[in-house]
């Protein structure tokens, strides 16, 4: 198992790198700069050997003639020492932390979280480390699951826990932590034939309130919309570690055609690390375009917005195949979207007794 | 047909003047509700402006509104002043006489050209609540205040007073009232807010009367004051006789079987503005008629003879016969600095650009434009600008669209300068207000209701040549706002951001700090300008700083130019830095070579100025590289600027010559009428300048 970590040193020493080229640019009479790789779908590629999108050769070179650019040179500095502190500390925080400790950088303060967010990525991608690396944490929690499967987990007293996600866990089901990593995270077993990624929380307690999970041995991640880090990574690790096909189960709008990607394919933003992240194996399970025709689901025209994300993705290359070609196509053709709980029309039970094991069963999973 | 024309006009004698009234009320405005009320209050305060205009008295208006019932719409108006009053036996004159006051043949710019006056307030309010009009009278030299009531007799078209008596006049304070005069009356008539309102009458009105002190109190108690921002009076304003080139059959006709002149020489040239002797003996020669012929006596064909003399219809020797233009001094303009304040003080705002065009003349009369223009902050972007007309001070609220002022806006193509248009054409869209004022002694409406201009070629030009002139203003103001930000974001750059990244870098990498002259050089790669200038509270001057930096690779020289206010009479102190005047309003300094990477800072102050009178100071440089923040010295406007200095000099001089030489002239040895007209244009090639040219504003469509 390949391991996304980097030690303290080389972490430190990557950043070094990216102060360095701001230094000797100031030396020899230039503008100080910041180089680093186009991170838009027009410089994501495909990369026969992971599997997955990345970034491909554009680089971009961020310098200091402007006043909006000098000042993001200068928050990377900041972001830097910031880092190194921690990492000397032994400390983490968050990214929304890190935006509200910037009040006290003067010249070189966020103006958005957004702002800090995307700065953290830049140096990521830069340094191609990753932001564990950095001891940043993202604020959303990652996903919930439950099932059948048994991990183990380092525990804040340093002590490794066994987890059953389903006889140890309540309800709400396992909190998968921000970090899953190896030396926070152990897969142990599991009894299933496999995973279902799901998109929202009514869908998700829908399946378990009907024992879905149990009827068709399935480990079920809730996604909590666009999904985090840590859960794409998990998807990851349980797909790769234990050999267990991935479905994804989301609305059908563009906007769930574009979670699935991230989670398939890469997410445009963290292509640098699309190869920890993306599961190129998951299928996407529905609601596709089709099956709003198929089982006349309630729908919602489509807005402005939203065919203009879909005439985006006609244009993304993670979206090139024939059959996403098809789909996109008809979506914008029918006018329509439809959620996942548009099923509910035909009763509560209607998903699990008729539209998933038809839909598994096109997949052989059912 | 004589018998009936007569018969007719004894009959129209008789028209009740109430019928008359509810006749014609759409031109004297009172058609409605709400116009009434405007009405009322505008004829009582044009009446004050008027009076204290004319005893040179610095005008105090309060007026107050009351609703009394509100079912009936039955509101009270009352108006006082600080004008002269006046005197008992007058009153009833004033108020209770239609058309009392005008004199004949006296032509000058005055507010009351319009409507009945206040003669109709005081019939409006009878006719809608059969209640009569308090008048409160104090003038000076008595030491009690008249008091009256002033109803009409509609049958005989007279006042009638009741309960008259005399009063000691106490204000609010305790003190004595020294002078003035309060009306009261009721009417039927509904109080609104928005654009037609009384509100923005008085408001429009504090615009162009800035040497006036205007306190409003509406009926929801609310306290409105417009603060008088000049101890100025206007100009007061000279009657002129009519010109040749503005009368018409009729009036000449009468004005000859009226005068007391023995000989037409002398009827031409003393009752005639622009009529030399020279030109009255030309005049007639052309008419073929006799010099020495009586005015009295005139045939008809020798009126129209002589008209198409005055029309250059009829030529002598093959030419027109040359008249002077009518004298300019009977107009009372507003003048830039004073529309500036009193813009400023009703809006709110950063950036106002006025423009006072030099006098000019259409059909005989002459008459003049001035615009305003406010930018910025306060007012809405997205809705139409806000435009304010006025003729002769006086607001135009009506009518806007029919209006030839609204039409010379529209004419413009204002995205050039900045602001929306759709198609470039109609009233722009902005944040921004638009002034336009015509003085003219006779100001032509679209109809009786005179709150539209009528369409004038002369006048449309003006005010579109001011129009496209502020234009430019304000595309420049925008572009050195751009420019400013621009300059603001490079000056934070080199002089926080790149050393922040020089100290940060150096202490994560733990080296020492590097020298950042060459990547300042290279990011900035320019001169830069940048001026200040502050009023000063302490000083009471202007404070002016402006500050030349040069980061680039070369060394510079430069000599720079600032505008300054010599014109509005301001004084240049502590200029330590010499320097030289290159023109009105103009100073330059030559300065020593700047080494890269050197600041040069020169500073002045001004005094005889008021706060707000001059708030950005223009920088221009001569030199080869350009300077950001100041903009390269046009040579060509410059010589312009110098060329018509020396032409309004030389004008003087002749105006004073031609002065002498027409007394000379003067054959019965009057001395009573005085042509002080400069003889222009016919002994003078060059041309006038057709308005202020600044450094800013360029009076050319160049």
């Amino acid at each position: 198992m390949m391991s996304a970590s980097h030690t303290p040193e080389e972490t430190k020493a990557a950043l070094h790198n990216v102060v360095t080229e701001m230094y000797d640019k100031i030396v020899k009479g230039e503008p100080p700069t910041m180089t680093l790789p186009v991170r838009t779908k027009n410089n994501i590629g495909f990369d026969t050997k992971l599997g997955v999108y990345k970034y491909g050769k554009k680089r971009s070179i961020r310098d200091a003639t402007s006043l909006g650019s000098a000042k993001q040179l200068l928050r990377a500095l900041h972001v830097v020492e910031f880092i190194e502190e921690m990492i000397d500390a032994r400390k983490s925080s968050t990214l929304r932390e890190m935006y509200y400790i910037s009040e006290g950088w003067g010249l070189g303060k966020f103006s958005s979280q957004n702002e800090s967010n995307n700065l953290a990525e830049d140096l990521e991608v830069v340094t191609k480390c990753m932001r564990e690396d950095f001891k940043l944490r993202p604020e959303e929690d990652g996903a919930r699951i439950i099932g059948n499967l048994t991990l183990r987990e380092l525990n804040r007293r340093g002590e490794w826990m066994r987890i059953n996600a389903r006889d140890d866990v309540g309800d709400s089901g396992y909190g998968v932590p921000y970090n899953v990593e190896e030396e926070k995270i152990e897969l142990v077993e599991h009894d299933l034939n496999f995973i279902m990624a799901i998109e929202t929380g009514g869908m998700f307690d829908r399946l378990i309130e009907n024992g879905f999970d149990e009827a068709y041995k399935c480990g079920l991640v809730h996604l909590k919309g666009q999904p985090a880090r840590s859960t794409r990574r998990i998807l990851k690790r349980m797909s790769e570690e234990w050999d267990l096909p991935v479905v994804v189960f989301l609305d059908g709008d563009p906007w769930s055609f574009r979670i699935f990607a991230s989670i398939a394919y890469g997410a445009i933003k963290t292509a640098h690390i699309s190869e920890y992240l993306a599961t190129p194996t998951a299928t996407y399970l529905g609601i596709t375009a089709d099956d709003i025709e198929a089982y006349d689901l309630p729908n919602d025209d489509l807005s402005a917005r939203d065919v203009e994300a879909l005439k985006a993705e006609l244009s993304d290359p993670r979206f090139a195949d024939a059959w996403w070609q098809e789909q996109i196509n008809m979506m914008l053709e029918l006018g329509k979207k439809a959620e996942q709980q548009s099923l509910a029309k035909y009763g509560l039970d209607f998903v699990t007794d008729t539209y998933l094991p038809e839909k598994l069963a096109e997949l052989g999973l059912a | 047909m004589a018998g009936t024309a007569e018969r007719m006009a004894q009959n129209q004698k008789q028209v009740a003047i109430s019928e008359f009234f509810e006749k014609n009320k759409h031109f004297l405005g009172f058609d409605s509700l709400v116009r009434s009320l405007i009405t009322a209050v505008k004829e009582a305060v044009d009446n004050s402006l008027d009076a204290c205009e004319e005893a040179r008295i610095l005008p105090d208006i309060r007026v107050k509104v009351t609703k009394i019932d509100d079912k009936k719409d039955i509101i009270e108006l009352q108006t006082e002043d600080n004008g002269p009053g006046i005197p008992k036996r007058s009153i009833e004159k004033v108020f209770g006489q239609l058309l009392f006051g005008s004199r004949f043949h006296a032509i000058r710019q005055s507010r009351g050209q319009q409507g009945i006056g206040i003669t109709g307030v005081v019939m409006y309010s009878q006719l809608t609540t059969g209640r009569k009009t308090h008048v409160r009278s104090k003038i000076a030299t008595e030491t009690s205040a008249a008091v009256v009531d002033i109803g009409l007799d509609t049958r005989k078209n007279k006042a009638t007073k009741t309960n008259e008596d005399r009063e000691i006049w106490e204000l609010p304070d305790g003190s004595l009232k020294e002078h003035g005069l309060e009306i009261t009356c009721r009417m039927k008539a509904k109080y609104q807010r928005g654009r037609q309102s009384v509100y923005q009458y008085l408001r429009m009105t504090s615009i162009v009367n800035p040497h006036a002190d205007i306190t409003f109190e509406d009926p929801d108690g609310e306290i409105h004051h417009w603060p008088r921002v000049t101890e100025r009076l206007p100009r007061k304003v000279e009657s002129i006789k009519p010109h040749p080139h503005g009368i018409h059959l009729g009036t000449l006709q009468r004005m000859c079987t009226e005068a007391t002149d023995n000989r037409m020489t002398s009827f031409l040239y003393k009752n005639f503005s622009g009529v030399s002797t020279r030109a009255a003996k030309e005049l007639l020669e052309a008419a073929e008629i006799d010099e020495k012929a009586k005015p009295k006596s005139m045939k008809p064909e020798q009126y129209r003879a002589l008209l198409e003399a005055f029309m250059g219809e009829r030529l002598l020797n093959g030419k027109a016969v040359k008249l002077l233009n009518p004298p300019t001094n009977c107009l009372s303009p507003i003048e830039e600095l004073l529309i500036k304040k009193g813009l400023s003080k009703t809006i709110d705002s950063r950036f106002v650009t006025t423009m006072t065009r030099s006098p000019t003349v259409t059909q005989g009369n002459p008459f003049q434009v001035e615009v305003g223009l406010i930018f910025g902050e306060g007012m809405a972007a997205d809705k139409p600008v806000e435009v304010l007309r006025f003729a002769n001070r006086v607001p135009l609220m009506y009518q806007q669209g029919g209006c030839l002022l609204t039409k010379a806006i529209e004419s413009v193509d204002w995205r050039q300068y900045g602001l929306d248009q759709a198609g470039g054409r109609g009233v722009p869209k902005g944040p921004a207000a638009i002034l336009v004022h015509l003085a003219s002694t006779n100001v032509q409406f679209t109809s009786e209701a005179k709150e539209a201009l009528a369409d004038n070629e002369e006048v449309l030009d003006e005010v579109r040549k001011a129009m496209l002139e502020m234009g430019r203003g304000l595309r420049k103001h925008l572009e050195k706002k751009k420019k400013m930000a621009k300059t603001q974001e490079k000056f934070e750059l080199v002089n926080d951001i790149i050393p922040a990244i020089a100290a940060k870098s150096a202490s994560i990498l733990g080296r020492p700090v590097p020298d950042l002259a060459g990547s300042i050089t290279k990011i900035m790669g320019a001169v830069i300008a940048e001026s200040e200038t502050v009023w000063n509270k302490e000083t009471k001057q202007t404070d002016v700083t402006i500050t030349l930096f040069n980061y680039t690779s070369r060394a510079r020289a430069y000599t720079l130019l600032a505008a300054w206010p010599e014109k509005d009479g301001a004084v240049m102190e502590g200029n330590a830095n010499g320097g030289r005047k290159e023109a009105t309003g103009v100073w330059a300094w030559k300065l020593d070579t700047l080494e890269p990477g050197q600041t040069f800072v020169l500073s002045y102050s001004l005094s005889g100025l008021e706060k707000g009178d001059w708030t950005d100071t223009d920088v221009f440089y001569r030199g080869s590289q350009e300077v950001i923040g100041a903009t390269k010295m046009d040579e060509k406007l410059l010589e312009e600027i110098r060329r018509q200095e020396s032409v309004l000099a030389d004008e003087d001089d002749e105006a004073a010559a031609e002065e002498a030489e027409d007394e000379d002239d003067l054959e019965d040895g009057e001395d009573d009428v005085k042509n002080t007209v400069a003889e222009e244009a016919a002994e003078n090639d060059d041309p006038k300048p057709t308005g202020q040219q600044t450094l800013m504003g360029y009076g050319s469509d160049a």
